[in-house]
């Protein structure tokens, strides 16, 4: 039980008041709507390294054409790795629509930084190869790096707190972020995560047999494993009273968190779903809402066969016929960012009123009793909507947004 | 109202337990250099590693594969809850947060892992590896020892993040998130990393390593990991969690870690745990100690313990706690006389030390700190 000795009343309100994205789907919020709407499979071979060993060939990417874009005629800036880029994308756009923000601390997911650097630190090592790189890819490996960079390059000077809780990093993000500033603690947070593809990582789930090697087909009777993706996603999070006040605009409000900790195994959950569901009830119970209050629920959805079971099994004991859809199944596993980007995709739905699709659904698991938002996407009512996010050493996270009355 | 220290576990190249380790430390004992060979190179590196011996019995499934740094961590997390007489049961499983500060986390498996794909190609890549590989591998097999299913995160940073990891365990119990919180910085040595800090002209060629030399000679790594139980009651109170900084570029190391000492600093500071580790933080924290608290006893027990980077925050409070509880602090090994601080150069009586800083420096720009005071 998530215990509260305060009343829940007492509690600040906590607003989103700005957001930033880029994934697979696209550069920004607009983009990435577009996509949402459009059911855009965002997902294509692995341009990065080589994947002819492997089983799985696919990934959601973001083309560095465009990410690297910003870097020209700057020597530092070109230096910095792909999950710099990232965060300055999100990090810029979230401040572009509040430029007054002062953020006091920022709070970010990864599950592994630099990682890429780390690579060819050590294949060039490995290799005799040229290490006279060496010391730039060392100091711009570890996870803390492009989070210091985007605020660098934003002018911002904020603590700095980077959460590497497997898959669950960026929701857990938010939720530290949201429970922080719901205490009254906090006034102004960023939030979110980050995560670039890697060889390590992607072989990492390929010798798990955690990945596929056809579609990423979340919550089907056929469903063969995920696909990885990249991205960064930030949300600005404010006392709503404090946004109110100096006439921020809000664009939702972020009303339940849960967290919890089940210790089947290192990689699997346990299948009677009891850390999934002890997440969402934790997330209804914050926001002091029922379940029926919940219109639709961004899964988890790796597709894999154990993850989609555990969390299909806690959904269906917890609400009855409530809209999902794994977003994942447009731009592959983002990891440590995927809990921030899907907390977007959920205020991008609660904004446009609408229901993001889980593309590549064919054959309903006849086990899984669930409504899927099957290949398309629909316009319907959504006040409320739940972001479950699930992560290596059993770390689950709920994060349940609302949008804002007027 | 402050959080407290209710209890304490450290696992060192000085071995395991905190009087022991304290009591070596004070007859200015410090770890044996091991002599580690760059497996790719002709260059070895020094450093302090953790005895053998020292981690005893601890036997647990989901130990069996674990890295050194998930059993670093569990035997010091095991320790602090022993010394607190706590015990975690389905009554308060939910009510226990765990916090855990990493640096370069489990970095021999992932060598290992990634070793065999360079080597051998993706079809080697061992799937047993993989999950070790991750950050929070140390924390989860901790949360899946004690039973813990509340809140666990684990932090990544540079050595600064233990203190970042103390500040969340505040935020998490004054948030009623839980109600009392296990910290554990920990790390573990590998020639990759010793190599890495190599090429990054951090470590010190031999032993020993000078704080606050005239010419910054490097550092020398160790390994272990450091436990502290935050709770309402005990001893030690932490008083104030600095929420942390960063610097952009490292001459501008002193002017950021000067505004925390600032920001910290009370009417009385009777000590400070310095970062200091014979690398260009100890003059940015020499620089900025003279400007705020030119008057203060200042130890470093990296000379002594090395840097254990992850676990480094940790072992700073645990040094702070203890010299706090006992009045007296250990030498600080292999300074030079002349340094301008006061510098605790021989074993000293701190009569009625009542508070201290803990402040560190990280090598890739963040910085931290916190205030303890005696109750």
């Amino acid at each position: 039980m998530h215990h509260r000795v305060k009343q829940e009343s007492a509690a600040a309100r906590v607003a989103v008041v700005a957001a930033g994205i880029v994934s697979p789907l696209g550069f920004g919020l607009a983009e990435t709507l577009d996509s949402l709407r459009a059911a855009r499979d965002c997902v294509g071979p692995v341009t990065r390294f080589s994947v002819a060993q492997c089983r799985c060939k696919t990934a959601g990417q973001i083309p560095d054409e465009r990410l690297l874009a910003g870097g020209d005629g700057e020597r530092r800036r070109r230096r910095l790795h792909r999950a710099s880029h990232m965060m300055i994308q999100a990090l810029g756009e979230a401040l572009a629509q509040q430029p007054q923000f002062q953020p006091e601390l920022m709070v970010i997911g990864t599950t592994s930084g630099g990682m890429s650097y780390g690579e060819r630190y050590y294949r060039a090592l490995t290799q005799a190869a040229d290490l006279r790189r060496a010391p730039m890819w060392i100091a711009n490996y570890p996870s803390q790096k492009p989070v210091l960079d985007a605020q660098e390059a934003c002018g911002l000077r904020a603590p700095c707190r980077i959460i590497a809780n497997a898959c669950a990093s960026g929701a857990n993000a938010i939720g530290q972020a949201f429970e922080c500033v719901r205490s009254g603690r906090y006034r102004q947070i960023l939030a979110g995560g980050y995560d670039a593809i890697s060889e390590m990582v992607f072989v990492g789930f390929d010798s798990l047999q955690a990945s596929t090697p056809e579609k990423c087909r979340p919550f089907d009777r056929n469903r063969t494993g995920m696909v990885l993706g990249e991205g960064a996603a930030i949300l600005a999070l404010e006392n709503l009273d404090s946004a109110r006040r100096r006439g921020a605009a809000v664009l939702a409000e972020i009303v339940g968190y849960g967290v919890s900790t089940d210790n089947f195994h290192i990689t699997q959950p346990d299948p009677s779903g009891i850390g999934p569901r002890q997440a969402m009830e934790r997330a209804l119970r914050c926001a002091c809402l029922p379940a029926e209050a919940v219109d639709y629920i961004n899964a988890h959805g790796t597709a894999t066969v154990f993850n989609d079971a555990a969390e299909g099994k806690a959904i269906a004991e917890l609400f009855d016929g409530v809209p999902v859809s794994s977003t994942k199944s447009m731009m592959g596993h983002s990891l440590g960012a995927a809990g921030a980007i899907e907390a977007v995709v959920c205020l991008l739905a609660l904004q446009h009123q609408f229901l993001p699709p889980n593309i590549n659904f064919d054959t309903p698991d006849p086990v899984l009793n669930l409504n899927i938002v099957a290949n398309s996407a629909r316009p319907a009512a959504v006040s409320a909507a739940l972001s479950n996010s699930f992560g290596f050493g059993g770390a689950n996270a709920s994060i349940l947004m609302r949008k804002c009355e007027t | 109202m402050s959080l407290a220290i209710a209890g304490m576990g450290w696992i060192t190249p000085l071995g395991r337990g905190v009087d022991s380790v304290w009591q070596q430390l004070l007859e200015g004992r410090e770890g044996s250099p091991a002599t580690i060979s760059e497996k790719l190179g002709p260059h070895e590196c020094i450093a302090f590693r953790v005895p053998e011996t020292a981690l005893g019995n601890l036997a647990h499934p989901r130990l069996r594969r674990a890295s050194a740094i998930s059993r670093f961590a569990a035997a010091a997390a095991l320790d602090a809850l022993n010394a607190a007489g706590l015990n975690v049961s389905s009554q308060n499983s939910n009510r226990i947060g765990l916090v855990f500060a990493v640096s370069n986390g489990g970095v021999i498996y992932t060598r290992r892992f990634y070793g065999d794909i360079v080597r051998s190609g993706p079809q080697a890549a061992s799937p047993l590896l993989f999950p070790e590989t991750v950050y929070n591998a140390p924390a989860s097999h901790l949360a899946a020892m004690l039973g813990v299913t509340g809140a666990t995160y684990t932090l990544v940073g540079d050595g600064a993040v233990g203190l970042a990891a103390v500040k969340m365990a505040e935020d998490l119990v004054m948030n009623e998130t839980v109600e009392q919180c296990l910290v554990v910085g920990t790390e573990e040595i590998d020639w990759l990393l010793c190599d890495a800090y190599r090429r990054w002209r951090l470590l010190c060629p031999r032993p020993p390593m000078e704080p606050f030399g005239r010419r910054p000679r490097g550092m020398i790594l160790s390994e272990g990991a450091g436990a502290i139980l935050l709770g309402k009651d005990g001893p030690i109170a932490v008083e104030r969690v600095h929420p942390g900084a960063h610097y952009d570029r490292r001459a501008r190391a002193a002017e950021t870690l000067e505004q925390i000492l600032r920001d910290l600093a009370d009417d009385r500071i009777d000590f400070v745990i310095s970062s200091a580790n014979g690398t260009f933080i100890d003059d940015a924290e020499c620089a900025a100690l003279r400007r705020v608290l030119p008057e203060s006893a200042i130890y470093t027990g990296k000379p002594a313990l090395g840097e254990s980077v992850g676990a480094g925050g940790l072992w700073q409070v645990i040094l702070g706690a203890q010299a706090l509880r006992r009045s007296e602090l250990p030498p600080v090994l292999h300074a030079r006389s002349d340094v301008p601080l006061r510098l605790s150069c021989a074993r000293s009586v701190l009569a009625d030390a009542r508070r201290a800083i803990v402040l560190n420096c990280g090598v890739n720009q963040q910085v931290a700190g916190l205030r303890l005071a005696r109750r």
